[in-house]
């Protein structure tokens, strides 16, 4: 464990030094993919400057939800880079995955040291604008229980979208071209989380609700984040949901992932 | 010695989509899939013996690769068994992969990116390999590769025969025991090609035990004792060199060019001659006529200008062996 850590490190590591090699088209990198990220969000802003609310949301209130999904959205797409099924498909088509077969090293930990996109930390850092944003104009009562589930929530989402990120790849075993739905989930559940979830059909909200329960990791932490009655009356403990969604999502993927490579080592390509 | 790499019966089904053809080819193989199955490799079985140096050879889509990866564990067989250093490759596969080198000729292990060097260092620390080892078998491939105008640059700049002996000393970092070599010399010039075979002759005075994958048969001829040729998933010979080449009748050519044109060349006990210019090309069966007393009576009895004897190649021995499977069918 402690040297599949130390080997993940490394491999990051040797990615860093040499995408930061060139100090100022990094930054320049970083500062670009910051502006043009932020481009949605702004063009969205000042559409809703025109209704003040939607579905009884301010743009402050709205802001923490998309601030929030941003960060970790960006933030998995940092660190899962790799397992981006874009990248992932040419791999398990190339060859790649058998060169990372024939090393004494898991295969989990070399897929996430394969790749590292870091000027992706350019949308992480708009993520965390739009947020600081929200939690000025909205100005919640931050109690210690909030201060510390916070980063727990925005950890759990970066675990649940990178699970479907892994979910998503693993598909290809079978497929081996990546399969465009997967984006659904992966951009298009991050998408969908940046809105207040009451503003959807109610079968749209029953498959984030019980299948893939989306509804729990975004929504429900916010309502209870900035005190907002809940439209949908589940239980009280319904933010507090997030953890397990997270736990639950990551052992899914962790077990489709291990089936998908026996299938490979059974198969090939 | 103990037996290192010990093969029985080893097969490999693979189900394929039979496509079809017509209007409605396309919408049948979707709806209803027909597959066919079929046997890559087709119980095999065979020993390799610790510091063998094997040339493994077959043509297109015999089974060489498909063996190559059960034997270091990227593929679980359909049937038999594999047993290298006491381990099934497939199962517990990174306690066995620690101990194997491989090499795919056409693919890459470097990270791209990265300067050949780092690679190398990322390696030292996935093979946990004691900086002392380290500094040794560096110092060394350096000098055997030539590695050291390309050690700093990325991977990606490099050509061809760079990457490959930037990947052979990869592969070999951590002192494996065994080495697959999964066609090392393909599309690389004969330069390259000389310094890459002079590297495995090294490993193999070494000790290490390598099974080498190649379709430029150059390569078995300069480096391997022992051949096992492969064709339609199943072992058509194995065993000595030399022995394949006059097993199966090595027809030599005599070409031989007279002072006197008129000629018609006929000679006793040979076939008639096939002209080429000025040279008469005769085909003989060492085994039925002896070169040494058929060239000094042919001195003494034609006004002979130029003489050349003609081996033949391993490249014709294995064509012959593929025409003629049943002549050699093993057990």
């Amino acid at each position: 464990m402690i040297y599949s850590i130390k080997i993940l490190w490394l491999l990051l590591k040797t990615q860093i030094r040499s995408q930061t090699q060139y100090r100022l088209s990094f930054l320049a990198d970083v500062f670009t993919t910051a502006i043009f990220s932020s481009i949605y969000f702004l063009a969205f802003a000042l559409i809703l400057q025109r209704f003040e609310t939607v579905a009884g949301w301010t743009l402050g209130e709205i802001a923490f939800l998309v601030g929030m999904t941003e960060t970790s959205f960006a933030f998995m797409d940092l660190l899962f880079s790799g397992f981006d099924p874009d990248s992932f498909s040419p791999m398990v088509r190339m060859g790649s995955l058998d060169q990372f077969m024939v090393r004494p090293v898991s295969l989990t930990i070399q897929v996430l040291g394969s790749r590292l996109i870091l000027r992706r930390m350019g949308r992480v850092l708009e993520g965390l604008a739009v947020l600081a944003f929200g939690i000025v104009t909205t100005q919640p009562d931050w109690t210690w229980l909030k201060t510390f589930y916070l980063p727990v929530v925005l950890v759990c989402q970066v675990i649940c979208m990178g699970s479907i990120f892994m979910m998503g790849s693993t598909i290809t075993f079978w497929t081996v071209e990546r399969i465009e739905a997967v984006n659904i989930l992966t951009y298009g559940g991050n998408e969908l989380m940046s809105y207040p979830m009451n503003i959807y059909p109610r079968w749209l909200l029953f498959i984030f609700t019980y299948f893939v329960p989306f509804i729990f990791v975004n929504f429900y932490p916010t309502l209870y984040f900035l005190d907002k009655p809940d439209p949908l009356n589940f239980p009280v403990f319904a933010p507090f949901l997030t953890p397990l969604v997270a736990i639950g999502m990551a052992l899914a993927a962790y077990w489709f992932w291990g089936y998908g490579l026996r299938h490979y080592q059974s198969t090939g390509t | 010695m103990d037996t290192i790499v010990q093969v029985r019966h080893l097969t490999k089904e693979f189900r394929v989509l039979h496509r079809r053809s017509g209007k409605w080819g396309a919408w049948n193989d979707f709806f209803h899939p027909q597959y066919r199955t079929i046997r890559a490799v087709d119980g095999i079985s065979f020993d390799i013996q610790p510091g063998e140096l094997i040339g493994y050879i077959g043509p297109n889509g015999a089974g060489k690769s498909t063996t190559i990866k059960m034997l270091t564990g990227l593929l679980v067989p359909t049937g038999g068994e594999i047993l290298v250093k006491g381990m099934i490759p497939w199962k517990d596969r990174r306690k066995y992969v620690a101990n194997i080198g491989v090499v795919f000729g056409q693919r890459r292990t470097l990270w791209w990116d990265l300067p050949v060097i780092d690679s190398l260092e990322v390696l030292k620390a996935i093979y946990r390999i004691p900086d002392p080892l380290f500094k040794h078998n560096l110092g060394m491939f350096r000098k055997i590769l030539d590695l050291d105008s390309f050690l700093e640059s990325p991977v990606r700049s490099l050509s061809l025969g760079q990457r490959m002996r930037a990947e052979l000393c990869a592969a070999f970092l951590h002192n494996p025991a065994l080495l697959f070599l999964d066609e090392p010399t393909i599309g690389l010039d004969v330069v390259a090609k000389e310094r890459i075979r002079e590297f495995i002759r090294h490993l193999h005075r070494e000790g290490t035990t390598i099974l080498l994958t190649t379709h430029d048969l150059t390569d078995v001829e300069r480096l391997c004792e022992r051949v096992m040729v492969l064709d339609w998933g199943k072992i058509l010979y194995d065993g000595n060199l030399q022995e394949l080449t006059s097993r199966f009748e090595g027809v030599n050519e005599m070409r031989v060019s007279f002072a006197e044109n008129g000629e018609d060349g006929l000679l006793e006990g040979l076939e008639p001659p096939v002209r080429e210019g000025r040279y008469y090309v005769y085909r003989i069966d060492p085994r039925k006529v002896s070169i040494p007393d058929l060239v000094s009576s042919l001195y003494r009895t034609h006004p002979v200008v130029d003489l050349e004897i003609r081996k033949p190649k391993l490249e014709d021995t294995i064509r012959k062996i593929y025409e003629n499977k049943s002549l050699n069918t093993p057990d």
